[in-house]
């Protein structure tokens, strides 16, 4: 039962750091700044909406750009850092195997992200709650703005495994940071124009087979973690998660974020596992 | 059974060979001190046994079992202070030593451990704040936690004051009274001294000897050192004289070592070789104003082992040795022989 040890303590170590309380205020203004600029200005009638607040500010402007950026942030450094600081010698010398460092590392971080994330989220979220309680505001959606929550600290879980994948594969924290920059640019940036020249160049590859270019490249869309869960906070939002017209498309999405949480972490162990210390 | 035992190890890293072909066994039960200078092979070798680096060839078993197979089962009777480690800078001593105990499933408790290595009054402290010092016995409290059947040590001394030094003795002293196998680093000798049952020395990644410390130091009694003082003139004059003295002396048999300590000759050789160096060095026009013997220590053995060549041919002569009767000098000659053995 290693690997909840190091879990446990990787998510104490990664708590106290002073990054945390900067995530936390960071959410919390960015959320807080976005309810403010699409507060109801009409009269007391206006409805406030908490998908629009969440689907065309927050969305868009934190959570896509910000949470992957964050979780590439809190987990680059998850396994180079101790080896390149001499903590990794200490932990490796306890009944540890090197697959648990690197798991554990994930749900460590993960789970402090995911606090973070959260925290960030429910501090306005309940000053949301109540103003809509006293009637300054007329609605508030808690249930959509908790699952939204629950949307973004999935994402930022996603980022933090690739990135921990990054770390350990690296056998420095330079390249470790090389790596977790190439993810984010991948991911944020250069994705539809790299999916892009991939369907052009498999074209002729992709035509024999019972799939058409136009299926392909849905898949492909929503296979960056990003547009995934863009999708299916925007189902969600809603009321169409997993159900309506693009259940099929959806239930790629999950796959891959599936996909994008485990493969990545194992191909830094299969690394990993080989190299000398 | 036996504790670690290596077997041809080597270690071939991209520019240089750490470790080559190197066969070691550690007896369960005993407290084994392997001794080294700096860059000698020693961590790696360490390392190999605690699966951090994998040798290039041969085999490495620690407590019966494979150390890259079995290396979680291992280290789950093993306690290791490493070298060279970093604490959790933002957990307290005791989340770390919490976290030993936990990862070991045993059941000590923390503050008892940390009552051990004298680091119960700052448990509460984050690591992050602690001296070397500290840290070190941070260290040793992690490995300690579990009671383990092996204790490997990578310089565990360093950082350490004298009285804690000592202190850290002493817990290597009771962990090999409850049974536990020690086996720990050093390049500093006075301190596997007190403690070892057996010495092992490595330089440039072989083992150079290998004995008891009680055998190393009656196989040092083959050898031993001469202070001779030049009868150096003038200023000038006494630096040629004692470089032509160095060049005189360093090519005869016996001599293991030659240093220059101002205008005087220190030289470690066989027993028997004394009146050829002093010869030597009126042949070669130097003058000899005094000279003195001193007994050789381990350090110097060390010394002879780790940076010169190791001493060979020793006792040849032993009825010239001065100041030791015949029975004792029988004995240095039949443990230079076992010395010679193991020296390779």
């Amino acid at each position: 039962m290693s690997l909840p040890a190091i879990a446990e303590k990787d998510f104490q170590d990664t708590v106290r750091s002073r990054g945390m309380l900067i995530l936390v205020a960071l959410f919390s203004v960015l959320v807080a700044a976005f309810a403010v600029i699409v507060r109801p200005t009409g009269d007391g009638g206006d409805q406030f909406a908490t998908e629009v607040l969440l689907q065309f500010f927050v969305g868009p402007l934190l959570v896509t750009t910000l949470v992957p950026l964050v979780g590439i942030v809190v987990g680059y450094n998850a396994v180079s850092g101790e080896r390149e600081s001499g903590s990794l010698k200490l932990l490796l010398s306890l009944p540890h195997s090197r697959a648990d460092v690197v798991f554990g590392k994930v749900l460590g971080r993960g789970a402090a992200l995911s606090l973070a994330v959260v925290t960030g989220f429910l501090l306005p979220g309940i000053v949301l709650f109540a103003l809509a309680q006293t009637g300054a505001l007329a609605t508030f959606n808690v249930g959509s703005f908790l699952g939204y929550t629950v949307f973004a600290a999935v994402l930022g879980v996603v980022f933090v495994a690739i990135a921990v994948g990054c770390s350990a594969a690296a056998e420095t924290q330079r390249r470790a940071l090389i790596g977790g920059v190439a993810v984010f640019v991948l991911f944020v940036v250069l994705w539809s124009l790299v999916t892009g020249q991939f369907l052009n160049a498999a074209s002729g590859l992709i035509d024999p087979l019972p799939v058409s270019q136009q299926q392909v490249s849905v898949f492909l869309q929503v296979a960056n973690p990003i547009t995934g869960v863009e999708l299916l906070s925007g189902a969600f939002l809603g009321d169409r998660l997993l159900s309506g017209e693009t259940v099929n498309q959806q239930i790629s999405a999950v796959s891959m974020l599936v996909f994008w949480t485990i493969a990545p972490p194992l191909a830094g162990l299969w690394k990993f596992d080989s190299d000398d210390l | 059974m036996t504790a670690i035992e290596l077997r041809g190890v080597t270690k071939q890293f991209a520019d240089v060979t750490a470790v080559r072909g190197l066969d070691l066994t550690v007896e369960e039960g005993e407290v084994y001190g392997f001794l080294g200078p700096n860059g000698a092979g020693k961590s790696t070798t360490i390392d190999m046994v605690l699966d951090l680096v994998r040798p290039t060839e041969g085999t490495v078993r620690v407590l019966g079992q494979d150390a890259t197979a079995d290396g979680v089962a291992i280290r789950q009777r093993t306690g290791v202070l490493p070298d060279g480690f970093a604490v959790y800078d933002r957990l307290s001593g005791r989340q770390h030593v919490e976290f030993a105990v936990r990862s070991k499933e045993a059941d000590d408790d923390p503050d008892d451990l940390l009552d051990r290595v004298g680091l119960l009054d700052a448990a509460d402290r984050k690591a992050g704040g602690y001296s070397k010092g500290m840290r070190q016995r941070l260290a040793l409290a992690m490995a300690l936690a579990g009671d383990p059947d092996l204790l490997i040590l990578d310089e565990p001394s360093s950082g350490l004051d004298p009285a804690g030094a000592k202190e850290m003795r002493e817990i290597v002293r009771t962990e090999a009274d409850r049974g536990a196998t020690v086996f720990f680093s050093s390049h500093i000798l006075e301190q596997v001294e007190a403690v070892c049952d057996r010495v092992g020395i490595l330089r440039a990644g072989e083992l150079v000897a290998e004995d008891s410390v009680e055998g190393l130091r009656e196989a040092v009694g083959g050898e031993e050192t001469l202070e001779i003082a030049l009868a150096g003139g003038d200023a000038d004059g006494a630096d040629g004289a004692t470089d032509a003295a160095v060049d005189a002396v360093r090519d005869l048999d016996g001599v293991s070592r030659v240093d220059r300590d101002g205008d005087a000759l220190v030289v470690s050789c066989a027993d028997g070789a004394k009146t050829q160096v002093i010869g030597a060095l009126e042949d070669a026009g130097v003058a000899v104003a005094d000279f003195h013997t001193r007994e050789a220590s381990l350090e110097d053995l060390f010394l002879a082992y780790t940076e010169g060549d190791a001493p060979d041919a020793r006792g040849e002569d032993s009825e010239e040795s001065t100041g030791e009767d015949a029975t004792d000098a029988d004995t240095d000659a039949a443990d230079a022989t076992d010395a010679e053995e193991v020296s390779r």
